[in-house]
């Protein structure tokens, strides 16, 4: 198939997904009630946590609350928190009907990285911005003004990519496994506690962030939602960047081989 | 009674065959409730973090929030792995499958209970357990406490039950889209349960108090359990309300159910 044609394919993949989340209005206004509980319970938390005092780990009371109303407005964007597509592409593995995905000239993980930018795209406009608005009309919150937000939506582009590659990958150990409920939930484990979903990583101690940082998780949730509100700057957003692409590029290649290694094992039974 | 017993049995055998199937994939199995244990750890060591940075959290050592903590965990996983089968219920409802569950000369409430029990649940059960155990040895509990926690946790079991069993019902109006709400009460739920409800600004407290009986969930037994119902400003007959109302709430949820099925109307399939 030629380029052209190819991303053609990819961009029609994307509007399907984007079409299939806008057909589940009500869904989705349910999602919000749900997100922005959770942001009031963290942002409520922080706020009892400083209390009285100024900064903390190098934050104040107004920036925990303000990330908190940035990771539950893009935790849907960035596609880490429910595995239900992850799950579908498994039980189509294990079914066989994967058969007829691999039959067609198209990369089944670029494939599912492209649907994740459908999706990422109807929850930008139809979550995100709703939450975020809510998040901050109701708290009064300053909007983060420095320059390197600008640098956000490409973090969040690239997290959207690692997320999805993320959970390509082990939704694809189907192809050996037949199913993919525990490696996927290990993944969200790991998103939850190495994205600082709970708590910003800056709180976290010496020994874990240092993990953090060196574990491809992060770059999924923590880069994005950092920089978007406004707590990443200088060097720390350089290793933020630099640590998605990095880690992105390795994340493709190992899809890559998995990919080829899964069609070459998979027996599809017949009938 | 008599009827109790039988209901009793049929769950536990319909149990044992959905347990039976789950062992089928064993090393999926192995590794997803190695994952479900990683919960506990993935939710407590971000709290224990977060304390250490801060010192504290308005006067709660970190003991006694482990005991928040593995209270309503307890309560939360033991639902959710016995109520699994709630999970689906809007695709049942959707694809028609909720006749089957009206044919049989049983409650529908206990057909979709018993069809699935999803036992890597225990595991965090277990694992809440542990870090209530070891908070109940931190905080030198007496026997007066224990009994007071066990009641905390028996209300809570029951208050989940209630709001899985209420996002059930509310589906027969909404068709499967509103599955998520509950989760704002569970998973939500339990997090904000996870800290004590007085840290909480005062609008958002009474919310959690009188609007959603959460505060009765784990915060007035553990006061109870503490001794600071009075320090905490509360009268001392306030955490003994705790089983009755979510007793209450589960009795309310069982209504709402039986009114959503009065108005189910299968798919026609």
């Amino acid at each position: 198939m030629s380029f052209v044609g190819s991303v053609r394919a990819y961009l029609q993949f994307a509007r399907c997904a984007f079409q299939r989340r806008a057909a589940y209005r009500l869904a989705n206004w349910t999602g919000i009630a749900v997100n922005f509980f959770f942001f009031l319970v963290h942002a409520q938390l922080f706020v009892a946590l400083f209390g009285t005092r100024g900064t903390v780990a190098g934050w104040q009371a107004a920036e925990a609350v303000r990330y908190f109303a940035t990771s539950e407005a893009l935790l849907m964007v960035l596609g880490v928190m429910s595995t239900q597509t992850g799950l579908e592409f498994a039980e189509r593995v294990r079914s066989g009907d994967v058969a007829v995905d691999l039959v067609r000239p198209v990369r089944l993980w670029a494939r599912y990285v492209a649907e994740s930018y459908g999706s990422a795209a109807y929850y930008v406009l139809m979550r995100a911005s709703i939450l975020y608005v809510a998040a901050v009309a109701l708290y009064g919150l300053a909007l983060p003004l420095n320059p390197e937000v600008l640098l956000a939506p490409l973090s969040i582009a690239l997290g959207v990519a690692m997320a999805a590659t993320l959970m390509y990958l082990a939704s694809a150990s189907a192809f050996w496994t037949e199913q993919a409920h525990g490696p996927l939930s290990v993944l969200l484990v790991a998103i939850f506690f190495f994205g600082g979903i709970a708590v910003p990583l800056d709180f976290y101690p010496a020994p874990a962030r240092l993990v953090a940082d060196l574990l491809p998780f992060r770059g999924a949730v923590y880069t994005p939602v950092a920089l978007a509100s406004g707590k990443l700057r200088g060097v720390a957003l350089l290793f933020g960047l630099l640590h998605q692409i990095g880690w992105l590029g390795v994340l493709v290649l190992v899809a890559q081989r998995i990919e080829q290694r899964g069609a070459a094992h998979l027996a599809v039974h017949g009938g | 009674m008599r009827s109790v017993l039988s209901d009793l049995d049929l769950y536990v055998r319909l149990i044992g065959a959905s347990v039976r199937s789950q062992m089928q994939y064993r090393l999926n199995f192995a590794i997803r409730a190695f994952g479900d244990s990683l919960v506990v750890i993935g939710d407590f060591l971000p709290l224990y973090f977060l304390v250490r940075a801060f010192g504290g959290l308005q006067g709660w050592t970190l003991a006694e929030i482990a005991l928040l903590y593995g209270m309503v965990e307890t309560s939360w996983a033991t639902i959710e792995g016995a109520l699994w089968g709630f999970e689906r219920f809007g695709p049942y409802l959707i694809e028609g499958r909720v006749d089957r569950w009206l044919l049989r000369p049983r409650g529908v409430i206990l057909q979709v209970a018993a069809h699935w029990f999803e036992i890597r649940k225990l595991g965090r059960v277990a694992q809440a357990l542990l870090v209530l155990g070891i908070a109940i040895w931190v905080l030198r509990l007496d026997g007066r406490g224990l009994a007071w926690v066990a009641t905390g946790i028996a209300g809570g079991t029951l208050f989940f039950a209630a709001v899985v069993i209420l996002g059930a019902a509310t589906q027969f109006w909404t068709l499967g889209q509103t599955a998520e709400l509950q989760n704002m009460l569970t998973y939500g739920g339990s997090a904000a349960l996870t800290f004590p409800v007085s840290i909480y600004s005062t609008w958002f407290r009474r919310i959690v108090t009188y609007g959603v009986p959460l505060a009765f969930v784990n915060y007035f037994p553990a006061l109870a359990a503490l001794r600071r119902t009075a320090a905490a400003g509360w009268p001392a007959f306030v955490p003994w309300l705790s089983p009755i109302v979510c007793l209450g709430v589960l009795l309310a949820a069982r209504a709402a159910f039986a009114q959503g099925l009065r108005r189910y109307e299968s798919t026609g399939s």
